[in-house]
């Protein structure tokens, strides 16, 4: 699996056209006197990748609860795969994942033992459960480490396994919960290389995440929630360009002429202006540690 | 320094303060046990004891003299009598503590001026009563026919001897008061009364026959599998709290094969401790497992199945490890000391007894007890199977309700 290019203009995912794969209307929600969503609406093309951002208490995390057979609207309407999630919550779980945002796994299991158990849980065919087990920890990167306790493991180790713990029954729609959350950046890597890979096999994907460098670089469209309100959505440009003062553009200064080239700008009255542009540091840090994952013996 | 130590003093209190289980724990607990103990060894309130210990009575005799040793242990306050025909028997079942039979010719012997002969069938197991039935019987024995029988063949010795009546009385003073003295409780006195004593349960195997270890196994195992199956029922909020229930609440899997899985786990885990504590007490205590090994699985299944029950129900009704910690401890605390679990239900008042069996504690002790002591098959522990087995389905109908609640109905 190869890392995706990030491109803000990225064009909407195969499909579209056709039947959405989630169809949320009107969802509203409350618990008691709060309400976490008002009146949302969220539609998900088959094949696309979702970025849902917001900061903490927007109402993401009860929207994907709805999503996924876990919580009921107060009102709205729900469909999910073309079913409804009060009538068919087991039809619908038994094509869905969900990657949670705990590491919800069991320490004193092998990683193999773990995979088996939820595979079972997931009713994979028993005909076929050592191949999805096998194609998981080859995956997760975990092949070296099967037979050790996930208690050994390090966070990033134990991420992966909890990812593909949700992929082996080969779901059509894959939530993840902030999947990357107190790893490394080479385990953080390998993520994105999971989900990507995922993505490029035409698995839905609604991926929730603080961290907006994620959403940029796997998703093809942003929903972003505020007191459970939705705030915007679109592609990352779309949304750049709704935002006052974006319409800066890049210019690529040949050779080590910056001081030149801004003097010569600067006089002629084309730019006020003249930046640098430069990596950010997890991309310095991967230039210079690399992308292998540093799990001890894999 | 001084002043540090006070703060984190000051902060540990208020925590402690605030921790409604371990208030519960530190101070209620205490209070509780106490109020049990206290009631079963019927202090409480310069009560009256344990209450009169019931003795069957079978008069084979019809005698006046009979009559008149009825009317006089009647009046003791340590036993109460219960007329009752084929009253060895009813002991040897365990039905019932012991049973005095007075044989014909009772009366006839009184007045012949010999000592008559009594038969007190015990139920050895039930140590403490017999003692009271003992203290109860001897001085009665002693009024209406050791003490006659004596004073008249000491007036005869005396008179051979030649002595007035002063030494006669002097004599006969020196003989009641070595009488009161003497300890009732071996036996020895009682037969010296004419009153014979014959054990009818229990084996015969001396190495066996004690059913204080019957007892301390059985009790110990009854307490220590609801605190060990409850500890396994709260891997349910372990669970949930590390996510991994949700997980699998995200698969097809219906939530209930969850739950009986869950089930299934503690039960074999209670089981198996079952079997390791018995074949323990089997090798170092010799208790007689292997005399109705069929029974004795029964009933540990049937108590498993109870205690499984209990620890999911209370697993799902609390929030918290911490909560099912404190009010998981408090309740079997509660529930041994009263069903039997620390101290024989037998040596407790009646009312006491009663209560007791609102305790699945009680029925598995009774149930334990009737085969390792009573030598009792499966046909004879079915009341004790199925109120454990009853026992059982309300508590998991309960835990499946709680679950349901709790995890299976979306919100």
């Amino acid at each position: 699996m190869m890392p995706r290019r990030e491109n803000p203009d990225r064009p909407r995912a195969a499909g579209a056209a056709a039947a959405p794969v989630v169809e949320a209307r009107a969802v509203h929600k409350t618990f008691g006197s709060q309400t976490a969503l008002h009146a949302v609406d969220l539609e998900i093309a088959r094949g696309e990748a979702l970025g849902l951002l917001g900061p903490n208490g927007a109402g993401k995390t009860t929207m994907i609860r709805i999503l996924s057979t876990l919580a009921r609207p107060s009102s709205g309407s729900v469909r999910v795969l073309g079913l409804d999630p009060e009538r068919d919550a087991a039809r619908i779980r038994a094509k869905i994942g969900v990657v949670p945002q705990e590491i919800a796994i069991y320490d004193g299991l092998t990683a193999r033992e773990n995979l088996y158990f939820f595979g079972r849980m997931q009713s994979v065919a028993q005909s076929s459960l050592a191949a999805r087990v096998q194609w998981a920890l080859d995956v997760a990167g975990l092949v070296e480490r099967a037979d050790d306790r996930v208690g050994s493991f390090s966070g990033g180790m134990k991420r992966r396994l909890n990812i593909v713990a949700s992929l082996l029954h080969e779901p059509e729609l894959v939530f993840l919960d902030e999947p990357t959350v107190g790893i490394d950046p080479q385990s953080r890597n390998h993520v994105y290389e999971m989900v990507a890979g995922l993505h490029a096999t035409g698995v839905t994907i609604v991926y929730t995440t603080h961290q907006l460098g994620e959403v940029e670089r796997l998703c093809d469209r942003i929903v972003i929630l505020d007191k459970g309100n939705e705030i915007a959505r679109g592609t990352l440009l779309e949304l750049q360009r709704k935002i006052p003062g974006s319409g800066r553009r890049g210019l690529r200064v040949m050779g080590d002429r910056v001081v030149e080239a801004r003097a010569v700008l600067t006089e002629a009255g084309i730019a006020s202006e003249i930046e640098e542009e430069l990596p950010g540091l997890e991309q310095v840090f991967l230039a210079l540690t690399g992308h292998a994952l540093r799990d001890g013996r894999s | 320094m001084m002043s540090s130590a006070l703060a984190v003093a000051n902060k540990d209190l208020k925590l402690f303060l605030r921790d409604r289980t371990a208030l519960l724990l530190t101070f209620a607990l205490p209070i509780v046990l106490a109020l049990i103990f206290g009631a079963a060894m019927g202090s409480m309130g310069g009560g009256q004891g344990m209450g009169r210990v019931p003795v069957l009575v079978e008069d084979l005799d019809e005698s006046a003299a009979s009559r008149a040793l009825i009317e006089e242990l009647g009046r003791s306050a340590g036993i109460e009598l219960k007329p009752y025909s084929g009253s060895r028997a009813r002991v040897a079942r365990g039905k019932a503590v012991a049973a005095l039979l007075i044989p014909s010719g009772y009366g006839s012997e009184i007045e012949a001026g010999r000592g008559p002969r009594l038969v007190l069938y015990r139920d050895a197991a039930r140590a403490i009563e017999q003692q009271v039935i003992t203290g109860s019987l001897t001085p009665v024995l002693m009024r209406l026919s050791g003490r006659e029988i004596g004073r008249a063949m000491m007036k005869k010795s005396m008179a051979a001897f030649g002595l007035d009546e002063s030494a006669t009385a002097a004599l006969e003073k020196t003989l009641a008061d070595s009488l009161a003295g003497a300890d009732s409780s071996d036996g020895a006195l009682p037969a010296a009364m004419g009153l014979e004593i014959e054990d009818v349960t229990g084996t015969d195997d001396p190495a066996q026959k004690n059913a204080g270890k019957s007892h301390a196994v059985a009790g110990i195992a009854v307490m220590m599998l609801l605190f060990s199956l409850t500890a396994a029922g709260g891997t349910i909020i372990e669970e949930e709290q590390q996510g991994t229930l949700e997980r699998l609440r995200l698969t097809p899997t219906a939530s209930r094969a969850v739950l009986f899985g869950k089930a299934l786990f503690i039960v074999s885990v209670g089981l198996l401790q079952l079997i390791v504590l018995f074949t323990f007490g089997a090798l170092v205590f010799s208790l007689p497992i292997w005399d109705a090994p069929f029974a004795l699985l029964c009933v540990s299944l049937a108590l498993a199945a109870a205690a499984t029950g209990f620890g999911l129900w209370l697993s799902v009704t609390c929030r918290t490890r911490k909560q099912l910690e404190g009010l998981s401890t408090l309740i079997i605390l509660v529930m041994s000391a009263l069903g039997g679990s620390w101290f024989p239900l037998m040596i407790t008042p009646a009312w006491y007894q009663k209560l007791g069996h609102f305790t699945l504690n009680a029925w598995a002790m009774d149930g334990y007890h009737a085969i390792l002591w009573y030598g009792k098959g499966v046909d004879g522990v079915l009341v004790e199977i199925g109120v454990l087995l009853g026992i059982a389905s309300i508590l998991t109908l309960l835990a499946l309700r709680g679950w349901r609640k709790r995890f299976d109905i979306t919100t």
